[in-house]
């Protein structure tokens, strides 16, 4: 009878590493707690519109700016809108944003380190020369400047914060893979006169991804803010879309009457997620870095 | 009337003209409220003293407001909406802009919060009997803050730079068709004359605060307003930085020096509502101007503020493009104008701070609107009924509008208002800069858009809100309404002198323009300023002006 221990010798270490990670993450409370957070909000997005009260696009203009109360838990906002509806189906617009353009940028940002980090040389110097490029500009800038060329849509909003991730995603992708270019495996590789695009996406790609995975996540949280901070500035999705950002900047004018309700809400709920996904990142961090 | 007080009034009849005794007929016949016949009194030239005399005459007096006594000097600062260009008196089109324009410039005549038009540079104006042409006396003394002395040929020089159209001056959209260049003339040193393109009962107004561009400048101007702000208003520039703000001390060449209470003035430039009533409630602003009530309910029931909410002309627009599916069909048209529900409008989203519209541009402020046209309500199930019938259930539409004020709240309850009656609308909103692009057909989303909502200001009379967004040849016309019924009417309306003809004209408009529904006027919202109780004789228009000649700080 093999035991355990044989088991695991049997396995490929490849295999033994990701059950360890697994475990680790499991017995993370700071990545528990995240996915807790993380997972709430992603259920609100997609069945978010049978969890609320009320009808969150559906003004009510005798209902204008009322306080929190037992029919409106949240209040009502300016035309006397739902907030706590508003706030759980607001969700699947920034859940559809932010993860799409994050996905984006770390596709586009993977292969453009793969690419410098591989070849090195003019190759390199010339894609990090365009990403230092980039890089100088604050992201919400060319974020704004993107948006105002292409016109505001929830697709160019995935598109525009896609491309302002990609440069900081391939200059870590890069420095990643200066570090596996010198193993033997990628001079073997290089010996048996392998193809380029095999040796960077099959051979080097899966032993990178941990990395990458790590800035997926943080940069999530970055996109998740980007997204919220272009909508504040009228430059995301459209009305009355019940996007955060967006209720964000409709509503904060009535702070000067004290009229907290409709922006509270919305500003937690953009923290609570962009808190709850760098929970999973510091969890994911510390068991792909140890 | 006794046999004196009738003595009285002939002789003061004597000296007036034709139009005017017929204005006097009017009033004796009760065919007008007394309210407006000192309004259109002093557009026809009578002077205060006159309408006195005349109202006196009828066993009637004049009021007049009391103000609290001011103390002389102090630095007053004034928190106003930031300029959207450069300050040019050809250019400005702003609120913004044109409170800057009133500081150091002053108009023929000023048209008050209670639609009056107060002499300035003008002392007096006459009509021929058609109202073709209309001759100005211009107040003598008077000099521009360099110290040169201003005269009638300044003023003519002044109109025909705005009157000519290679100089692109905003004020065209309000000559075109009324003044040609050229027109203007001075006969003498004290006399302007202007020969009109068409009779025009209202002209006065045209040449007076109501077209703000109209500040009276120097024949030797060649432009370059903002290092000079010449001018012959109560104050004189001392500094200005662009987006930030103007300084001012009182004009050592004014006229009426002895009114003026302040040493000096500070305009404050705000981007927003917001900080501005927090510049006022904080004690860094003495006065703001224009805010929207939507916004500043905190002000409204604050014991160390004093609001002042003037009824307005000024309104949104929704126009939808009548030539351009699902539009076409006056049913659809009609149906929008029905989802709406007005009495919330303005007692919610408004706070009350607004009159009914009723898709016309006659304003329930406006003397001459016939008031007794019913007013549009709202009915969802005919408005479904008429999308029905029309064939275009389920039809879909873009909304463009701009970023601005109650606007995108607007654009939503429309939105929602249309999907009720089966019309699906997408909205696009913008900033104002995109919205209204070049301003002129094809390069412009507010002229080219099948449906939008566009901010009017106020104006003294409806004559540009009839002409420029409606007529056939209007320049602002994005509903692309072409009505040749609707083009006489106006024509006819426009040349009208006695205010009977103007209300029985405007009952004819305001019906065709219900039937045909181009544009919904759904209110008309009030301006509202505001200032510290300190702060006493500060004179704000609905159209956004902000005279501070008689300003300052109660002793």
């Amino acid at each position: 009878m093999a035991t355990a221990i044989d088991e695991l010798v049997a396995l490929p270490a490849r295999q033994v590493a990701r059950r360890e990670r697994l475990r680790l993450l499991w017995h993370s409370p700071t990545f528990l707690l995240g996915l807790v957070v993380v997972a709430f909000w992603v259920l609100c997005a997609l069945v978010g519109r049978l969890l609320v009260p009320h009808d969150p696009y559906l003004p009510d203009l005798l209902s204008r700016l009322k306080p929190p109360s037992a029919a409106h838990w949240f209040g009502t906002d300016d035309i006397g809108r739902d907030v706590f509806s508003r706030v759980i189906v607001g969700a699947r617009g920034i859940l559809t944003v932010a993860p799409l353009a994050t996905l984006l940028g770390t596709v586009a940002g993977t292969s453009i380190g793969l690419v410098a980090g591989y070849f090195r040389g003019i190759v390199d110097e010339v894609l990090m020369r365009v990403v230092d490029a980039f890089l100088a500009v604050p992201v919400v800038i060319t974020g704004m400047l993107g948006l105002v060329a292409l016109g505001p849509s929830t697709a160019t909003l995935i598109l525009v914060i896609g491309f302002v991730f990609t440069p900081l995603i391939a200059r870590t992708v890069r420095a990643a893979v200066l570090a596996e270019r010198e193993m033997e495996y990628v001079q073997a590789g290089r010996l048996r006169k392998e193809n380029a695009l095999y040796m960077m996406f099959v051979e080097i790609l899966p032993n990178v991804l941990g990395p990458v995975l790590v800035e997926f996540t943080v940069r999530l949280g970055y996109a998740i803010f980007a997204t919220a901070t272009l909508s504040f500035l009228g430059f995301g999705i459209q009305p009355p879309a019940a996007d955060w950002g967006l209720n964000l900047h409709d509503q904060y004018i009535y702070l000067t009457g004290g009229l907290w309700w409709p922006v509270l809400f919305p500003a937690l709920a953009i923290a609570t997620l962009v808190v709850g996904v760098n929970l999973l990142a510091d969890g994911l961090a510390q068991v792909y870095e140890r | 009337m006794d046999r004196s007080q009738h003595q009285r009034l002939d002789s003061i009849r004597r000296g007036q003209s034709e139009l005017d005794n017929h204005l006097i007929d009017e009033f004796l016949g009760g065919y007008i409220s007394r309210r407006e016949f000192v309004r259109k009194g002093t557009v026809l030239g009578l002077g205060l003293p006159t309408l006195g005399a005349i109202l006196a005459a009828c066993g009637s007096t004049t009021s007049s407001t009391g103000g609290g006594a001011l103390k002389k000097g102090g630095k007053m600062t004034v928190a106003i909406i930031t300029p959207s260009g450069a300050i040019d008196p050809l250019k400005v089109s702003d609120e913004g802009g044109l409170a800057v324009l009133g500081q150091a410039g002053e108009y023929l005549a000023f048209s008050d919060k209670d639609l009056k038009l107060v002499p300035v540079l003008a002392e007096s104006w006459q009509a021929n009997s058609d109202g073709s042409v209309w001759t100005f006396k211009i107040r003598q003394g008077v000099k521009f803050n360099d110290g040169t002395p201003m005269t009638a040929k300044d003023v003519a020089f002044t109109v025909n730079l705005h009157a000519d159209p290679a100089n692109g001056s905003n004020a065209r959209s309000v000559f075109k068709g009324v003044l040609s260049k050229g027109n203007t003339t001075a006969p003498d040193d004290t006399t302007v004359k202007f020969q009109l393109d068409a009779p025009n009962g209202n002209f006065p107004y045209l040449v007076s605060s109501d077209n703000y561009n109209l500040i009276i400048l120097p024949s030797s101007y060649t432009g370059g307003y903002e290092s000079s702000f010449i001018g012959t208003g109560p104050w004189k520039k001392t500094s200005f930085t662009t987006g930030q703000g103007v300084s001012y001390v009182q004009n050592p060449n004014y006229w009426d020096k002895s009114a003026l209470n302040l040493d000096s003035l500070d305009l404050k430039f705000y981007a927003d509502d917001q900080p501005r009533i927090l510049a006022l409630q904080g004690g860094t602003a003495d006065v703001i101007s224009q805010f929207s009530a939507s916004v500043g309910q905190a002000l409204l029931g604050n014991p160390n503020i004093t609001v002042l909410a003037l009824r307005s002309s000024a309104h949104r627009q929704i126009h939808m493009r009548t030539d351009k599916e699902p539009f076409t069909d006056k049913n659809v048209r009609q149906a929008m104008g029905l989802v709406l529900n007005r009495q919330q409008l303005v007692t919610q989203l408004l706070n009350g701070q607004s009159d009914l519209g009723n898709d016309s541009p006659f304003a329930p402020v406006f003397p001459s609107t016939d008031t007794s046209v019913a007013q549009r309500a709202q009915d969802v199930t005919q408005a479904k009924q008429l999308v029905t019938t029309a064939g275009k259930s389920g039809a879909t539409v873009r909304l463009d509008t701009w970023n601005g004020y109650e606007i995108p709240q607007l654009a939503q309850l429309v939105k929602a208002g249309a999907a009720q009656a089966g019309i699906n609308i997408t909205l696009n909103v913008t900033d104002a800069g995109t919205y209204y692009g070049d301003a002129v057909f094809g390069k412009s989303p507010w002229l080219d858009s099948v449906m939008g909502i566009t901010d009017y200001g106020h104006r003294g009379v409806p004559n540009v809100f009839l002409g420029a967004p409606l007529l056939s040849s209007g320049p602002w016309n994005s509903a692309h309404f072409k009505n040749t019924q609707y083009d006489d009417l106006v024509a006819k309306y426009v040349a009208a002198i006695d205010s009977a003809t103007q209300r029985n004209l405007a009952g004819q408009i305001e019906r065709l323009l219900l039937d045909q529904t181009p544009i919904i006027f759904p209110y008309f919202y009030k301006h509202m300023s505001a200032s510290k109780t300190t702060v006493g004789s500060i004179e704000p228009t609905a159209m956004g002006h902000i005279s501070l000649k008689t300003a300052g700080f109660k002793a």
